[in-house]
């Protein structure tokens, strides 16, 4: 535990502490979504999780295309 | 006398007291004024003022559950700027906040279009003058652009309601057609208020050039109102689903890369509106109640992330992602509060984001719209990483503190402090607000499901952001400008039609070079050949020229009458 909190500090660790109870919480009663799909075991944590990665892995690609100098309208 | 005024007139015509007034009377009006208006709500539904002009019946004032949620939080959030904006000494920033709120909450209860035009476009010219607040080269020309752009929104809206007047005689503001054409130019003129995709660029142009207090004002009306009328005339119309949806999406990117954290605020605004305009396309009552409320609680948390980051502009001179950090230390109280407005708005359990996303979502899957649903989770998820964690972490943790400042002043504190209590307020206790919804519902946000799926989307949303930034995948902040739709008019059309218009401006000169030159050899050789008795440079006698002129005067007649006949 020392350990965890040393290597990635106080917040992330309570992160992936109140992660690992809300899977465990899953286990234990029954979640049930809007739409089928849903009712896959953990499924929104693992959208959130790829949710997430695919966004910033778009928006880092758009840089190249969208990202101009700071007066590039003054010029 | 007072009851026949409608909500907000009295505050338009107060306004014009403001600068005569010394500074701490002029606050204590100005909330005496929002209060006056705000007693005018206790009349009930129904049509209240109405006047004949022209053998017109203008509808200056008339209420239903629709306008009256957007009323008061519109009352509210016009306390709050009045708050917030407490330690400006000059006038003129709070007259336009008085007059632009006042303008806002009096459209909202307009009955004709004509009378909403003209609440409309007086909202664009009051609130201009909170973007040349910003006193900077650049807030003025995003001043400029705004003020044309929602003129033309102004216009596109008469242009309808002269359309709809012609064609059935009235122009009552109800529900429209999008299949007729005063309905289609009625949209558009919504679209642009409401930052539609690509009549967007506005939005992240002129809201964070304006000055601290301004674009937390801004970030309130305009849009909402926007939101308002289309929840008005164009509930349930199918293609403000598929618009919704690309309006959640598409900012979230730009939000990611933007280094001016107000302006991130204004893509997350954009992607937030979309909830509410899919909710709205939705038509159901759940999902216009959950429009409503989103409108509601998104005025109050964006509201107090926008007075978070003015409280940082103030003190630190700068909103850049680039150029803050470590703030904490120096700004706690503004930072806790928004880091409140933050998870409010990421929609965590117990804050008001939660109550009235679970509210849309609930809407979309009832109506099975799986496409829609799937794309709101997926903004709902994105939104933490964007906005929920990156404007909070920028500003006051993410590296060692650059800029030392003081802590916000005592009346920012307030207005943020309400704020925040109302967004918590609003996350305990739901079913009061749900109260003042347009339709009466009985829906109970906090159950397991709810709980546990939104923790573990949030959760698991904030640990690969975590695990972004621990193993330096997460790039850092550049001094950058992110292109956007504004880009259309600022750039791309000035670059194709400048050069167009250089060459009509060269073809013209051209043309006329060779018509003076065509004149001139015409001249020439009629100076050669009649005048000076000479034909090609030789000396002619008289009847020599005679023939000259006469064999001249032949060849025209031959050829005008072959052209003629």
């Amino acid at each position: 535990m020392k350990y965890l909190i040393d290597k990635i500090g106080k917040i992330n660790t309570s992160v992936l502490f109140i992660c690992i109870i809300f899977l465990i919480l899953e286990l234990i009663g029954h979640r049930h979504g809007e739409t089928s799909i849903e009712d896959i075991l953990f499924f929104p944590a693992i959208f959130g999780f790829l949710s997430c990665i695919f966004i910033f892995g778009i928006a880092i690609s758009l840089r190249s295309l969208f990202m101009k100098d700071e007066d590039y309208y003054d010029e | 006398m007072m009851n026949n005024f409608p909500p907000g007139f009295v505050m338009i015509i107060g306004a014009l007291l403001i600068p005569f007034l010394p500074h701490i009377i002029r606050q204590i009006y100005m909330l005496v004024l929002i209060l006056t208006s705000a007693y005018t709500l206790t009349l009930g539904f129904g049509i209240h003022t109405k006047i004949t002009l022209m053998d017109f019946e203008f509808i200056l004032f008339q209420s239903d559950p629709l306008t009256l949620p957007f009323a008061i939080i519109f009352h509210v959030a016009a306390v709050l700027n009045i708050m917030y904006g407490a330690h400006v000494k000059l006038w003129n920033q709070h007259m336009a906040i008085m007059s632009y709120s006042g303008a806002a909450i009096a459209a909202v209860h307009a009955g004709d279009l004509f009378t909403l035009f003209v609440w409309w476009e007086a909202t664009a010219i009051t609130s201009v003058f909170l973007i040349f607040a910003g006193k900077t080269k650049r807030s003025y020309g995003a001043a400029f652009r705004y003020l044309i752009v929602q003129i033309g929104s102004g216009m596109f809206l008469l242009a309808g309601a002269i359309l709809l007047m012609s064609e059935t005689g009235n122009a009552e503001f109800r529900n429209f057609d999008i299949n007729s054409l005063y309905g289609q130019l009625i949209f558009v003129a919504f679209g642009i208020k409401a930052a539609f995709p690509l009549l967007n660029g506005w939005l992240q142009d002129a809201y964070p050039e304006a000055s601290e207090i301004g674009t937390v004002a801004l970030s309130v009306f305009t849009t909402k109102l926007a939101v308002f009328c289309f929840a008005k005339s164009f509930a349930g119309t199918d293609i403000l689903i598929l618009i919704g949806v690309i309006m959640t999406f598409f900012p979230m990117f730009f939000a990611i890369i933007e280094n001016d954290l107000r302006r991130v605020l204004t893509y997350c605004l954009n992607s937030q509106l979309g909830f509410m305009i899919v909710a709205i396309g939705i038509g159901t009552e759940l999902a216009i109640n959950g429009a409503v409320a989103h409108a509601i609680v998104h005025i109050l948390y964006k509201g107090l992330l926008f007075m978070g980051m003015g409280a940082v502009l103030y003190r630190t001179s700068t909103c850049k992602a680039s150029e803050l950090g470590g703030l904490f230390k120096y700004m706690p109280i503004t930072a806790i509060c928004t880091i409140i407005g933050a998870v409010s708005l990421s929609a965590f359990p117990l804050f008001s984001g939660f109550v009235t996303k679970t509210l849309i979502l609930s809407a979309l899957g009832k109506e099975g719209q799986v496409f829609a649903y799937f794309m709101l989770l997926f903004s709902s998820a994105g939104v933490l990483i964007y906005s929920g964690i990156r404007v909070p972490f920028f500003a006051f943790f993410a590296n060692e503190s650059k800029i030392k400042s003081k802590e916000a002043p005592l009346n920012m504190i307030i207005a943020m402090f309400s704020a925040s209590i109302l967004c918590i307020l609003i996350g305990i206790l739901p079913s009061y607000f749900y109260n003042i919804l347009p339709y009466q519902i009985h829906y109970q946000p906090y159950d397991f499901s709810h709980i546990v799926g939104q923790i573990q989307l949030l959760g698991f949303s904030a640990l690969a952001f975590i695990c972004l930034w621990h193993f330096k995948i997460y790039p850092s902040e550049i001094n950058s400008t992110i292109l956007n739709s504004d880009w259309i008019y600022r750039k791309m059309l000035p670059g194709v039609c400048l050069p167009l218009l250089n060459l009509v401006k060269n073809l013209n000169q051209k043309f006329y070079k060779f018509l003076e030159y065509l004149f001139v050899t015409v001249k020439n050789i009629f100076a050669n050949t009649m005048i000076r008795n000479k034909v090609f440079d030789r000396e002619v006698g008289q009847d020599t020229l005679v023939v000259v002129q006469l064999f001249i005067v032949i060849l025209v007649l031959i050829f005008m009458w072959k052209i003629y006949f």
